[in-house]
């Protein structure tokens, strides 16, 4: 039934978000700014001494739970998006965003808040935004696809073109994957919404070539990692790239959440939200009772680390929340 | 017109040379090492060596050049020299090298590396314009062949703007009319047009007054992206150098030293406003003492372009005409 797909896009996006192993350096914003400038020291000097032993988040004089395996950046904004989505739809969504304060996000977010908070207005905000392509967007669209929405309004707030067209793709699969389970089905949605030629919709349909040639998404990692990640830029949470992944991962995963998101974490450049929207993809199409109970027990407490406010905040309720909230809508 | 293509030239290679060792520097930090940046300390660079490259495609091509003659030319004349690091290359250009290699054609090969905005094109867009004096809508046209390899959306818009401004000054307009070609080969929806009418704004605000450490801040907080570690935006960059031409009221030296004063991408500020500038007053415009530093290009960006002097690549360019 579809509560349950609907909770297992919400926990698949969370066990995704905590397998990347960015998590840990999102998490480790709970600790003390210096414990984190100990890091960069320690980077600094693996360099200097030429030892490849690199440093990890770590807890000197820290508490030692952030570091646990833990849901970060994404799984706050899943919950930020699903707890003020306004189901009416009679409230301009920057408004939601003008309310927050002391919040770390990507460079899209940032660069909109600022946008805002100077009077440009969307869908400049996310266009006048020099990561307009990133997938932040396409992390909230996971709520809005859970419930059928439309998340274009939420996406131009911070996002433009590849970033607006991986949003409308990810809500599009995760609506069809919570209607039907069908992972194919989930695909063919995300394509009918990606342009062929923009960059995400060819990579898209080249990242689909590359896994269903390759047969099993563990063995398409080499074959993703030539067709979609160039290597060349600072960062990579472009949606171009990371929306078509999910989509390759969790189709060659047949929709198993367990084959899907380890493949995705494997892609380290990508490993901050790829393996979260795989997650999110292909826990909708098995839905929460397939999705292991250690994994479960281990994502579903917000930490806080970015969004502080929903520090402690329970990921499935919110879920829930947004599903009877949307049953008493239609009631 | 062959004056006006030798002094925009020069003046991208003297902004490009003055500008580059204040790149990535905060006003102030400029303002504490050098005061006022006045004098060229070394050579220049990518601007430089891209902007000859790019007329050299013109010269060969003429009007009839196509993205795919551009895409040729990275095939055979880029990518086979770019055996070990691609030095003074920016991401946008890495990108599409990545991209060509991969077997992509444009535009996608502009689309799908993340820099589509860089101001790569804006760099080397002034050739386009000394190619079609006082035809801005042309000159635009032509570049955006170039862009359609490289870049896409707001870097396309940024090329246009500047190879549109550099048209209207080949032509002598005045520096506000030079401003206005850059906007009328824009879409006014775009981060960059939105960018350059806030700088003209600020200008406006600031009066007599409108070159000191206030324009400066003004400019900046009107225009530069905060929580952003790279420069090499084109809105930001293109609108920079165009208020720079504003404030310097198309005075090459005035424009460009104030350019270069706001840090940033400030060797591409300095280039496109020397090439603004340069085209607008002519090769006597640019001072003789930053003229006489300007050699052959190295080539230690583009080895193709080695060996290559600003001054005939505009003499090839007005023979063409």
């Amino acid at each position: 039934m579809s509560g349950d797909r609907i909770r297992g896009a919400f926990a698949g996006l969370a066990v995704g978000d905590a397998a990347g192993w960015p998590a840990g350096r999102h998490r480790s914003a709970l600790h003390a700014p210096w414990s984190r400038r100990l890091y960069r020291e320690l980077d600094a000097f693996a360099e200097e001494h030429r030892v490849t032993t690199l440093p990890v988040p770590f807890a000197l004089n820290q508490p030692v739970a952030p570091l646990r395996i833990g849901p970060s950046d994404d799984a706050e904004w899943l919950a930020w998006t699903a707890l003020t989505i306004d189901l009416r739809g009679d409230r301009p969504r920057a408004e939601a965003f003008r309310e927050l304060t002391d919040v770390r996000a990507r460079i899209s977010v940032a660069t909109a808040l600022d946008n805002l908070a100077k009077g440009v207005e969307p869908p400049a905000s996310g266009h006048d935004n020099p990561h307009h392509f990133d997938d932040a967007a396409a992390i909230r669209a996971v709520a809005y696809g859970a419930i059928g929405r439309d998340p274009t309004e939420d996406a131009q707030v911070t996002n433009a073109l590849d970033g607006v067209l991986g949003a409308r793709a990810m809500a599009a699969a995760v609506a069809e994957a919570v209607a039907s389970g069908q992972v194919g089905r989930a695909v063919e949605a995300a394509l009918a919404v990606l342009p062929p030629d923009t960059a995400i919709g060819h990579n898209a349909r080249a990242a689909l070539d590359a896994a269903r040639a390759a047969g099993d998404p563990f063995a398409a990692v080499p074959a993703l990692d030539a067709v979609l990640l160039d290597h060349v830029y600072s960062y990579a949470v472009g949606a171009a790239q990371t929306v078509p992944l999910a989509l390759a991962l969790a189709e060659a995963a047949g929709g198993e959440l367990g084959r899907a998101v380890p493949a995705a974490a494997c892609l380290a450049p990508v490993a901050d939200s790829a393996p979260a929207l795989t997650g999110a993809l292909a826990g909708a199409c098995g839905g929460f009772d397939a999705i292991p109970e250690g994994w479960i027990a281990s994502v579903r407490t917000l930490a806080g680390c970015c969004l502080p406010d929903l520090a402690g905040r329970d990921l499935i309720e919110v879920a829930d929340n947004l599903t009877s909230h949307l049953t008493e809508g239609i009631a | 017109m062959r004056d006006r293509a030798r002094g925009c030239l020069l003046g991208l290679a003297a902004g490009d040379a003055l500008g580059a060792p204040a790149e990535n520097l905060t006003p102030v930090e400029i303002r504490r090492r050098w005061g006022r940046l006045t004098e060229i300390e070394g050579g220049g660079t990518d601007d430089t060596e891209y902007a000859i490259f790019a007329a050299s495609m013109l010269v060969r091509r003429g009007h009839g050049l196509t993205s795919h003659d551009v895409e040729r030319a990275y095939r055979t004349e880029i990518i086979p020299r770019a055996t070990g690091p691609m030095r003074g290359a920016g991401f946008s250009e890495l990108g599409t090298v990545e991209a060509l290699r991969r077997g992509l054609e444009p535009p996608l090969t502009g689309l799908v590396h993340q820099h589509g905005w860089s101001d790569g094109l804006a760099m080397r867009a002034a050739p386009y314009g000394i190619f079609c004096p006082g035809d801005p809508a042309e000159a635009a046209r032509l570049v955006e062949q170039d862009g359609l390899v490289s870049g896409s959306g707001e870097g396309i818009a940024g090329g246009r703007a500047v190879a549109g401004a550099v048209a209207a000054a080949m032509a002598g307009a005045e520096p506000r009319d030079v401003v206005q070609a850059a906007l009328s080969v824009i879409p006014a929806d775009s981060w960059t047009a939105r960018n350059v009418v806030r700088v003209c704004e600020v200008l406006a605000a600031g009066g007599p007054r409108g070159r000191g450490e206030e324009a400066v801040e003004a400019l900046h907080e009107a225009v530069v992206v905060r929580h952003y570690p790279w420069t090499d935006i084109a809105p930001e960059a293109v609108a920079l150098a165009l208020a720079a031409f504003l404030a310097g009221d198309g005075d090459v030296e005035e424009s460009v030293t104030f350019g270069v004063s706001l840090g940033r991408d400030a060797d591409t500020i300095g280039a496109i406003a020397g090439a603004v500038a340069g085209a607008s007053q002519g090769e006597a415009g640019v001072p003789a003492r930053w003229a006489a530093r300007i050699g052959p290009v190295t080539g230690k960006c583009l080895p193709v372009v080695a060996g290559r002097h600003v001054l005939d690549t505009a003499d090839e360019l007005v023979e063409g005409l």
